[in-house]
């Protein structure tokens, strides 16, 4: 019998602090003991337990690619106990990690199509984790598009990587605000997430699509989607869901028989159909 | 199996000796409300024709409340303490076997994939001494989820009440017999045909449900408003999952001594709390009562079959003798089959 505590976090130095939003913050993380920096691996897509010792542990998910293993970087909105005792921290001040846990994208089934992102406010984290691993080895991918949209101007996050992105000639990026979020100079798009992908009109053939962000933009994204011929299997999307454990033990995160936590987060939409409407 | 029998001079006697052998003896409290450690064997209680505990002992095994480790600050970095191993063997005696089965039937989930080593410790060290019941009310229905009275499935040792004096004393498990040699002076050769005859006249209480059929009805009833019936008389104490032998659902908060030091807790939670899914944003999946009901319901009799082909029921009814507000887990899988010739009934 191994005597390994499975809720024992390691610990982690904030490295870096980037203030996406007003309330919205991204750490950058490295191990503390050199081992574990070594031997930790995770792939696009999943998530870790993040904690202040005091205060708590709160689920969100890896925003930095795999491809970077020299740190992982995870964005917070300040919203509950734990996210306002992160927001207090600074550069150098020591947090709790588990994980990584749950499922990934399927970037090796990827290779060789074209990629569709598509996300949504703050559900552009665990976009932006898969968007930099295809971005580090862009030749194993065709066309790559991103449809990013917000609420406002101020609710864009990542705003530096945005504008990279949309220097970049190997890829196409969209970025819209909703109406009456946008700013006097904002040359982006204005409208909200569907209509945009409808006005941007992707190829669904041998197009894999990633959609986050917030429950009704997915709603409405998916019929849209499915418009343009994408097919339910290539339409791939996250479940978010309160999580304690992680582990597929503390029995909150379950949609049906399916532990978000372990069977997911990410899921085709094909699999979602299959689902319970709980959640 | 070997059968042999130990008078109550004798159960006394080995109790005793199991205490001053540095085993940590647990056994039913004398107004059957819960287990507590017995540290004199003349309080021990075999309940076997008595209406089953309160509340289960399986906070023996998956505590009410533990530390997971201990967190102390030092300028900026932390020390993280994890506790001492607790090796001493944990015997449960006087289990009726809705009780026995509960250790196996959670090790499922406190073992797939990852392993808890907090669960696993106690139940490795754990020896369950079950007894035949030879009690029935209303509200139990373990013939209703594949156990009976009788069974001896989850028992490492199984007491038979023979008469007045003496018990039949069935060794079932390995666990077992290795865990009795040192205490087979109080034993002497058993018969298994009266013993078997005694059992034999036990009567199951009567099968209420088919379990299967429940999930293939929930399964196609998902949106059914039983749910939001039985939504508006619970109440959401979650009593149901803390009197429960196998509700497993925990939480991890933290909990600070003062600024330099605390520890992270793992503490039962249950999901008829509403508080339980809520998200951050202020979502709820589920964010009625009768959803959280059709949580309890559709976790024992279809998810965790569907995951771990066990039920999480042992058809002891604490559940439903506990409720305030009198909903009976066994009515409304009964009532589930009568929905469509009549009106609902929920409790009883």
């Amino acid at each position: 019998m191994s005597n390994t505590n499975i809720y024992k976090p390691e610990l982690m130095e904030v490295t870096d602090i980037i203030e996406e939003t007003c309330d919205t913050r991204t750490f950058r993380l490295k191990f503390k003991n050199e081992e574990v920096a070594k031997s930790f691996s995770f792939k696009a897509g999943q998530f870790g337990e993040y904690s202040v010792f005091g205060e708590g542990e709160s689920t969100f998910c890896i925003a930095s690619s795999p491809t970077r293993s020299e740190y992982i970087e995870c964005s917070f909105k300040q919203i509950g106990k734990v996210t306002t005792a992160l927001k207090r921290l600074s550069v150098g001040d020591t947090i709790g990690f588990r994980g990584p846990y749950g499922n990934y994208f399927p970037v090796d089934e990827m290779k060789g199509k074209n990629v569709l992102f598509i996300a949504g406010g703050i559900g552009l984290a665990p976009v932006r984790c898969i968007i930099w691993n295809v971005l580090d080895l862009r030749n194993e991918f065709k066309d790559v598009t991103i449809v990013y949209g917000a609420r406002s101007y101020k609710d864009l996050v990542y705003k530096r990587e945005l504008k990279e992105w949309k220097e970049r000639a190997d890829i196409k990026t969209v970025v819209t605000l909703d109406p009456g979020g946008e700013v006097p100079d904002w040359d982006g798009e204005i409208g909200f997430v569907p209509a945009i992908v409808e006005k941007v009109a992707p190829k669904a053939e041998n197009t894999i699509a990633i959609v986050c962000g917030p429950p009704i933009m997915i709603k409405f994204t998916i019929p849209v989607l499915q418009k343009l011929g994408f097919k339910e299997e290539n339409i791939i999307t996250t479940l978010e869901n309160r999580m304690k454990c992680g582990l597929g033990k503390c029995g909150r995160c379950n949609v049906g028989n399916v532990y978000v936590c372990k069977d997911g987060p990410v899921f085709t939409y094909a699999q979602l159909k299959e689902l319970p409407q709980e959640y | 199996m070997e059968e042999k029998i130990i008078s109550k001079e004798n159960l006394i006697s080995f109790v005793n000796d199991l205490i001053k052998d540095n085993h940590f003896v647990v056994g039913q409290d004398e107004k059957a409300v819960g287990w507590k450690n017995i540290i004199d064997a003349k309080e021990l209680r075999i309940n076997h024709g008595g209406v089953p505990s309160n509340i289960s002992y399986k906070e023996f095994i998956f505590a009410k409340t533990e530390p997971i480790f201990y967190f102390k600050n030092k300028k900026d970095d932390y020390d993280l303490v994890e506790k001492k191993h607790d090796n001493r063997k944990i015997i449960f005696i006087g289990a009726k076997p809705c009780d026995a089965r509960s250790i196996e039937i959670m090790s499922k989930v406190f073992n797939w994939d990852y392993k808890d080593e907090f669960f696993n410790e106690r139940a490795d060290n754990s020896i369950v001494i079950g007894t035949a019941c030879n009690y029935q009310d209303e509200f139990c229905f373990c013939t209703s989820v594949g156990l009976d009275p009788t069974t001896e499935k989850g028992s490492d040792i199984f007491l038979i009440p023979l008469d007045e004096n003496n018990f039949g004393f069935r060794i079932v498990s390995e666990r077992g017999k290795e865990f009795i040699q040192p205490y087979q002076k109080y034993l002497n050769d058993g018969n298994t045909a009266h013993s078997t005859e005694i059992l034999s006249k036990i009567k199951n209480p009567e099968k209420k449900f088919e379990s299967s059929k429940v999930k293939e009805w929930i399964t196609n009833n998902f949106e059914h408003k039983l749910f939001d019936k039985i939504g508006e008389t619970c109440l959401g104490c979650g009593q149901c999952a803390f009197a429960c032998p196998v509700c497993h659902c925990f939480d991890i908060v933290d909990e600070e001594c003062d600024y330099s030091c605390g520890r992270r807790m793992k503490n039962w939670d249950a999901c008829q709390f509403s508080l339980f899914t809520l998200h951050g944003s202020g979502h709820n999946p589920r964010d009625n009562q009768g959803k959280r009901y059709r949580q309890r319901i559709a976790h024992k009799f279809k998810y965790y079959p569907d995951k771990f082909d066990e039920i999480l029921c042992t058809g002891c009814g604490r559940c439903s003798r506990g409720c305030p507000v009198g909903i009976d887990i066994a009515a409304v899988a009964t009532e589930i089959f009568n929905i469509e010739r009549s009106e609902i009934s929920l409790t009883k």
